[in-house]
């Protein structure tokens, strides 16, 4: 049985939906994260999960019982969550007396309530704020002492909405390596929004990713990234090469796809005749100057369109019948001498493309 | 211009001194509107934050009503006190009229719109998300109403202090139904009303000296907490 | 620890003057209604700790005029009144407010001005005063306008004069409606360079505070009778009517009747009340 269970929740503010039909289950133990655009209904599903609004539709089960609706359930439930907000504020009062304020409200005595907070100012790295006013913080020390407060109460459940988001470099590696250490630990069960996909592949055992007020998909990060369910889940993980076609033959698991004329082949399910999008992570193309014997089934000779440096890689634009992106290292973009108009050979895998069904 | 002089160095003197009668007036005026001012907060603050957290038809309505009524006329106030607790009243049979208690009841009823009105705004004031980390955190509604008031700790102490010195200022509801008694009922305000139409200026300077030193403090005070 | 101290002294600051402020709120208590002049002579200051201290009751004088005085007695707000309008209080009776009318001491009236008297109305009969007054319409007159007894006996002038007290009062600027007590209305007739009508005592005991002098002083209508009338317990089953009956006794004992007689003769030098016990002096 999963920890949380939600069937069907919906949300509507002023009468516009922002959250439809989710269904999720959340194991304890596990870290999930929620990736997607601004907009997409993160947080107002981490607020429903957190029971700090009621759905307008569906129903949520916490631990095996239904907390829909009933207000002493909800606290009871709640009493063993915490969230961390997107923009975390603190009370007008010392670091210590913020973190100690859960636990207050739990009737924790002392000396243990002393006891924990300590180890959450200890394990956040605000040990030494402990006297000062929380409201005279940096916006990272106030996340860290919004992270601390949470953990101080030991929730079987933690949630945070977008905990990096804002923080520079230096803060967002200190709070990784906070939540880092709690997930090692694995007694708490972690759901995190965040539209920093890497961040999610990180950190989360499992993805969500959301769009629209829906749940597009879930698996694995491997799964998201490699195996998209559509377009819009591809865009958003970093497939570039988003390719329409139609399928024109099949040999076994082997299809042939016509794109714009171009035949690119791949392993797929459908049937000849099924519209597809096929998708191509840019990192799974190879560019080569001389065509070569390689296993892989789809080679394209074009020219290059486009360069651009993204950190040490380079992204490279091959026009070959269709618009190709491939991204290679700095060192083999100057061992190719890449420059516009070059002739070039992009080749990739048929296992690297990956089919869906078109909609529309 | 003498005789304002001569007051003023006679009351001074009476101050000074802690003339036995001025001390016994201006006690009772501040035991009389504090004992009215802290049960009007204790009225008024589990109200306004009913009022601020609860969604219902008609509450911007209600906080309307409530800010007009920040300027009830005292005399208003005291016809009505005055006609519901006279004998021949509704709750005449309690035979409190001209006592420190119908004195208390009436400054209740005149200064709690400023204490309601006040302490919603006050509460308005406080980050909406104050409330949502204080629930994710697990507190009830009640802790959650509690750490509300206490962040917006300083405007709602503001607010209970206007109300404060509303009622030691305020004149007309204390002679109403007071009855402006000797050593009873009489208060700093129907006091000084009283010296002045006895002619009897010294008195009255002294405990006007008294009120707006009163006054002054509660700004001071005031002042202090709003700069917080 | 400072904050300790801050504590001890402000909660004793606060029971401190708890105890001041409600100081009384459960003894028994006797309320009172009188009308200013009485009060603001001192005649009450200087009976209060008297009669308070045989009958061990707390008194409360509430002074007010003679109209809202007889008011409180007919809601039943108060135990006892002390007021100076013969006919009224004879009503008071009849309607069944009051138990019976005792009339305790009395003075005359007098009309005061300024000491030029601008008018021209020395020592005239007070019905002629008041005619000169009305027709030269210039010389200012000081109404209590409070529906007190003086107020009363004011408008009994007006109309003994010939005058329908409404044309008086909408006569002109020269007739003022001041609605406040005795002594105020004293202060303000001295600050207008104005005449009024006023009770003996109330007259003597503010006179060092005016500059007004008595105008008028003879005339049979300018008797002023002070009574008392405990309130009827059968109109106010709550009054305090065995306590009231206490302060009818007192106030027409004899000796008290004589400290009465005595009061303030040797601070003005003439008598502001005469005792009347059981001889009401007719005009």
């Amino acid at each position: 049985m999963a920890l949380i269970e939600t069937l069907n929740i919906g949300q509507k503010y002023g009468g516009q939906d922002v959250l439809k039909d989710v269904s999720l289950d959340i194991e304890a133990g596990e870290v999930f994260a929620l990736i997607g655009p601004t907009g997409a209904g993160k947080t107002t599903l981490l607020r429903l999960l957190d029971l700090l609004e009621t759905p307008a539709a569906g129903s949520i089960r916490f631990d095996g019982r239904d907390v829909t609706a009933n207000k002493s359930l909800r606290l009871k439930a709640r009493r063993r969550m915490a969230f961390v907000l997107q923009k975390p504020v603190v009370f007008n009062m010392s670091v210590y007396d913020n973190v100690a304020c859960g636990l207050k409200w739990r009737k924790e005595k002392e000396p243990a309530l002393r006891q924990r907070v300590n180890q959450a100012l200890e394990l956040s790295g605000m040990a030494q704020y402990a006297k000062r006013n929380a409201r005279t913080l940096s916006g990272g020390e106030t996340q860290r002492v919004a992270i601390a407060r949470a953990l101080a109460i030991a929730p079987e459940v933690l949630f945070l909405d977008e905990p990096t988001a804002n923080l520079d470099p230096v803060s967002t590696a200190k709070i990784e390596e906070v939540l880092a250490h709690i997930i090692a630990e694995g007694k708490t069960t972690v759901v995190m929004a965040t539209h920093n996909m890497s961040q999610g592949q990180r950190l989360a055992g499992r993805i969500g990713v959301m769009m629209n007020g829906r749940l597009l998909q879930m698996g694995s990060p491997g799964d998201i990234f490699s195996t998209p369910g559509n377009k819009e889940v591809a865009e958003f993980v970093g497939v570039d090469n988003i390719l329409s076609g139609v399928i024109v033959n099949r040999d076994e698991e082997l299809v042939t796809i016509d794109v714009n004329g171009a035949l690119i082949q791949a392993i797929s399910d459908y049937p000849i005749g099924a519209e597809v999008h096929a998708l191509i992570r840019p990192e799974d193309v190879t560019l080569a100057l001389h065509k070569d014997a390689s296993s892989a089934r789809n080679t394209f000779e074009g020219s290059i369109a486009k360069t651009f440096p993204i950190g040490a890689l380079v992204r490279v634009e091959v026009a070959c019948g269709f618009p190709l992106f491939a991204v290679v290292t700095k060192r083999s973009a100057e061992d190719l001498d890449l420059a516009v108009d070059k002739k070039i050979y992009a080749t990739f895998k048929a296992t690297a493309v990956h089919i869906i069904k078109r909609w529309n | 211009m003498t005789e304002l002089w001569d007051g003023l160095v006679t009351a001074l003197k009476l101050i000074i001194s802690f003339d036995p009668e001025v001390m016994a007036i201006a006690g009772r005026s501040l035991a009389i509107s504090a004992t009215s001012s802290t049960l009007a907060a204790l009225i008024c603050l589990p109200l306004a934050t009913v009022i601020h957290f609860n969604k219902f038809r008609g509450k911007r309505t209600l906080i309307n009503i409530i800010q007009t009524m920040f300027s009830l006329p005292t005399v208003a106030v005291g016809l009505f006190v005055f006609v519901l607790f006279s004998s021949a009243g509704p709750i005449g049979g309690l035979d409190i009229l001209f006592t420190p208690i119908v004195m208390v009841i009436g400054q209740v009823i005149l200064i709690s719109p400023i204490m309601l009105g006040l302490t919603i705004s006050a509460l308005s004031g406080v980050d909406k998300s104050i409330a949502d980390t204080a629930v994710s955190l697990g507190a009830s509604r009640f802790q959650m109403a509690a750490v509300t008031i206490r962040e917006a700790r300083f405007a709602v102490l503001a607010a209970l202090i206007m109300g404060f010195g509303r009622a030691i200022s305020e004149v007309g509801l204390s002679l109403m139904v007071g009855g402006n008694i000797q050593g009873f009922t009489r208060t700093i305000t129907t006091a000084i009303s009283l010296e002045t139409s006895k002619g009897d200026l010294e008195l009255a300077l002294a405990l006007g000296i008294i009120l707006i030193v009163i006054a002054l403090i509660i700004n001071i005070v005031l002042n202090r907490i709003q700069q917080r | 620890m400072q904050r300790k101290v801050t504590t001890v002294i402000l909660s004793t600051l606060v029971i401190a003057s708890l105890l001041i402020g409600f100081a009384g709120c459960g003894q028994p208590r006797l309320k009172v209604a009188t009308t200013t002049s009485l009060y603001d002579t001192g005649l009450w200051d200087y009976l209060e700790p008297m009669f308070e201290e045989e009958y061990g009751v707390e008194l409360d004088i509430i002074h007010a005029g003679t109209g809202i005085a007889l008011e409180y007695g007919m809601r039943g707000d108060i135990d006892i009144i002390a007021v100076h309008s013969k006919s009224r209080e004879e009503q008071f009776v009849a309607d069944g407010y009051g138990v019976e009318r005792a009339p305790f001491a009395y003075n005359y009236f007098l009309i005061v001005g300024p000491p030029d008297d601008p008018a021209g109305i020395k020592d005239m009969s007070p019905e002629d005063a008041f005619q000169t007054l009305y027709q030269s319409a210039s010389a200012r007159f000081i109404s209590r306008g409070d529906d007190s007894g003086t107020h009363g006996k004011e408008k009994a002038i007006w109309a003994s004069a010939g005058y329908d007290y409404e044309e008086v009062r909408t006569a002109g600027r020269w007739y003022v409606e001041g609605g406040k007590g005795m002594g105020a209305t004293l202060l303000m007739a001295s600050e207008m360079g104005g005449y009024t009508l006023t009770d003996m005592g109330t007259f003597l005991s503010y006179q060092s505070e005016l500059a007004l002098v008595p105008i008028v002083q003879e005339g049979a209508i300018l008797l002023n009778v002070y009574s008392v009338i405990a309130v009827n317990p059968e109109s106010d089953p709550n009054t305090n009517i065995e306590m009231a009956n206490n302060m009818v006794a007192f106030l027409t004992s004899p000796e008290i009747q004589e400290l009465i007689g005595n009061y303030g003769v040797d601070e003005y030098g003439m008598q502001l009340f005469a005792p009347c016990a059981g001889a009401e002096p007719m005009s």
